[in-house]
């Protein structure tokens, strides 16, 4: 769900704020404030516990990509590889395959992001050629032709890339309504040729928003967005085009982020502040949970840094997303398409605690190890059985031993129940219990205000309850 | 009245529990923090463990003394109260298994028969005791064996005595009565 990455870079970015004011009383530099959150970002995307940004429907729709063979030699090496987003069952294209070729090389997924490299001609299911002068990145739409640029602004901000890019003509920006999306992207399929004219909107933009030092082609795509509202309008379903990372880096690869939901043309002025930008932008979730989506996809780095990498980005879109000032406006349909799978739809945590597997769990602490099924089930098979015959029962009972019985044989033949594999699980809750109850073997678990890892994903709720039988 | 002892009677014990002492004072509160499958009871002082391979449930109390219930026969009992016993020692406490002691042995029985019970509370008056309003079944003791029988009208039995391998003979004793 989309809550969860606007979770995440709130607390980034409001321990951030926090700490800068103590970081100034201690003379520590700026720079230092600004590394941390990146780096904490980083830490957040490489964990890959937040969700995928870019699936934002149920459904995944088709998106054809269709490569004719005439681009390959504007194909630069190290961006030739379409790099699909692990879980993604999409075949890997590389120049060489592009390039010997002459056919067309159509790509059919069901999933996102793509990169494709520089100068590759587009073909949108819809029929529409584009051709993209800059390295791209397409993510997974529903189908409506939105575009946003936003997410991609405020991407550029947080990579902290250094230098000005300059801006390519692929300048997007969101439509409100699916109809004129569309037309837009019928008329605009030239925009993206014209490149001259935008670089000097770009440039121009890029003057009145503040860029961090080093933010390269998230500048660009700040001046973007920033960009009087007449600008490059392209409806791709789905194919956003940040602007292109200066020329010089040739290896940084500006990322087209393609975002299902529909964002509202950005009026005029200055629409990106800057980290220390206007927060009182009102944003809706839905707009959130977009810009989450271009953030991701936006990947200023290298190559086809992974999968994960975009992910990174949502991280600190979402921290960003209020620091932008954005007068945007979100359809109805935006909203209802977010699917929302917390709340009464939330099932994870009795899936997690289901009746196959046991939970063990620390009730003075709160924390559950759902993944220890096992462990607890296999103790039986350690357990050698031990000789109790020895000292029959049958005269005991009344007999009261002041003398030590068989001294314990210290852990013969004990079972060896091992409690360091019970916790040692990778599906973790951290939670407040409103309530643990337990009958004979049957354990009820009414949880609140919790986080947990399950699967490497991180999930956020509100409610939880489990059952479980030990 | 069916005296017939060519029905075979299932005696089915269904609890044992049992005492231990450890001799040596217990930390509750690390128990609880390190010990598998623990339920620590704060307010009463004491720590339920709970053990799966013989299933027993064992209460912990910081003197050191055990009591261990859930057991389905004496020797698991014993079994379980010494595994028990290592799991504490395994946690670092220099536990001793010393007192060990059945306490209590529960078991029931099913005859084939009803019984009427305000005759047979008649033919029994000393051992007996029956109130229809408290309890639906008559509570019968046996002094000699320490065990008290519930019987029940529709010939269901449960016993519950001291001594282990003796609910059998004081299940012999309705039989004479009915």
């Amino acid at each position: 769900m989309d809550m969860l990455p606007k979770l995440y870079r709130s607390v980034i970015e409001d321990v951030i704020e926090g700490a800068r004011h103590l970081f100034a009383e201690e003379g520590v530099e700026e720079q230092v404030l600004k590394d941390l959150k990146q780096l904490w970002e980083t830490k957040v995307l490489q964990s890959k516990a937040t969700e995928d940004f870019f699936r934002n429907s149920l459904h995944s729709p088709l998106f054809t990509l269709q490569l004719p063979h005439s681009l390959h030699q504007t194909l630069q090496s190290p961006t030739a590889s379409l790099v699909i987003p692990a879980g993604r069952t999409l075949p890997k294209f590389t120049t060489a395959e592009l390039g010997t070729s002459n056919s067309r090389a159509n790509l059919t997924f069901s999933g996102y992001p793509i990169h494709v490299p520089a100068g590759v001609t587009l073909q949108t299911a819809s029929g529409h050629l584009y051709k993209v002068n800059v390295p791209i990145m397409v993510t997974q739409t529903s189908g409506r032709a939105s575009i946003l640029q936003h997410p991609v602004q405020q991407v550029i901000q947080q990579l902290g890339q250094p230098s000005v890019p300059q801006l390519n003509p692929c300048c997007l920006q969101a439509t409100t309504e699916k109809a004129q999306r569309m037309e837009t992207v019928l008329q605009q399929p030239t925009i993206l040729h014209s490149g001259t004219e935008d670089r000097k909107h770009l440039e121009k933009a890029t003057s009145d928003t503040l860029v961090p030092p080093g933010n390269e082609h998230k500048i660009a795509s700040e001046a973007l967005l920033s960009q009087p509202e007449s600008s490059q309008y392209i409806g791709l379903p789905g194919v956003v085009f940040p602007p292109q990372v200066s020329q010089t880096d040739s290896n940084v690869e500006p990322v087209v982020s393609v975002s299902a939901s529909m964002i509202q043309n950005l009026h005029g002025g200055p629409l990106f502040k800057g980290p220390q930008g206007t927060r009182d932008q009102h944003v809706s979730d839905v707009q959130l949970h977009l810009l989450k989506n271009r953030k991701f996809e936006c990947d200023s780095v290298k190559q086809p840094r992974n999968i994960e990498e975009p992910s990174s980005l949502p991280v600190s879109e979402k921290g960003s997303n209020s620091q932008m000032d954005l007068s945007i406006q979100v359809t109805d349909d935006d909203i209802n398409e977010i699917i929302q799978i917390d709340g009464t739809g939330d099932t994870s945590s009795n899936d997690e605690t289901g009746s196959t597997r046991d939970v063990d769990e620390n009730e003075f602490l709160g924390i559950i190890d759902a993944g220890d099924l096992k462990v607890l089930e296999e103790e039986a098979d350690s357990i050698s059985n031990e000789d109790s015959t020895t000292n029959s029962s049958d005269n005991e009972d009344s007999q009261i031993d002041v003398v030590e019985e068989d001294p314990l044989n210290s852990g013969d033949d004990v079972s060896e129940q091992d409690m360091s594999d019970l916790f040692d699980t990778d599906n973790v809750i951290v939670c407040q219990y409103d309530k643990i109850h337990r009958s004979k073997n049957k354990w009820k678990f009414y949880l609140k205000d919790g986080i947990m890892c399950f699967g490497g994903r991180d999930y956020v709720f509100a409610r939880a309850i489990g059952d479980a039988e030990w | 009245m069916d005296a017939d002892s060519d029905v075979a009677l299932d005696i089915l014990i269904t609890n044992v529990v049992c005492v231990f002492r450890t001799r040596c004072h217990l930390n509750l509160r690390k128990i609880a923090l390190e010990g598998a499958n623990v339920i620590y009871k704060r307010d009463v002082g004491k720590v339920l463990m709970k053990l799966r391979k013989p299933r027993i449930t064992a209460t912990i109390w910081s003197s050191g003394k055990i009591i261990c219930t859930g057991a389905t026969s004496e020797e698991e009992a014993k079994f379980g109260a010494r595994r028990l016993a290592r799991s504490l020692q395994k946690l670092g406490f220099q536990v001793i298994f010393t007192d060990f002691k059945v306490v209590n042995v529960l078991a029931v029985c099913n005859m084939p028969f009803e019984i009427r019970l305000p005759e047979f509370t008649k033919n029994n008056r000393p051992h007996a005791s029956y109130e229809p309003e408290l309890h639906p079944a008559v509570c019968y003791r046996i002094k000699s064996l320490r065990a008290t029988l519930q019987i029940f009208s529709t010939g269901s039995i449960t016993v519950t005595e001291m001594r282990p391998f003796l609910h059998r003979w004081s299940l012999g004793w309705p039989w004479d009565l009915c």
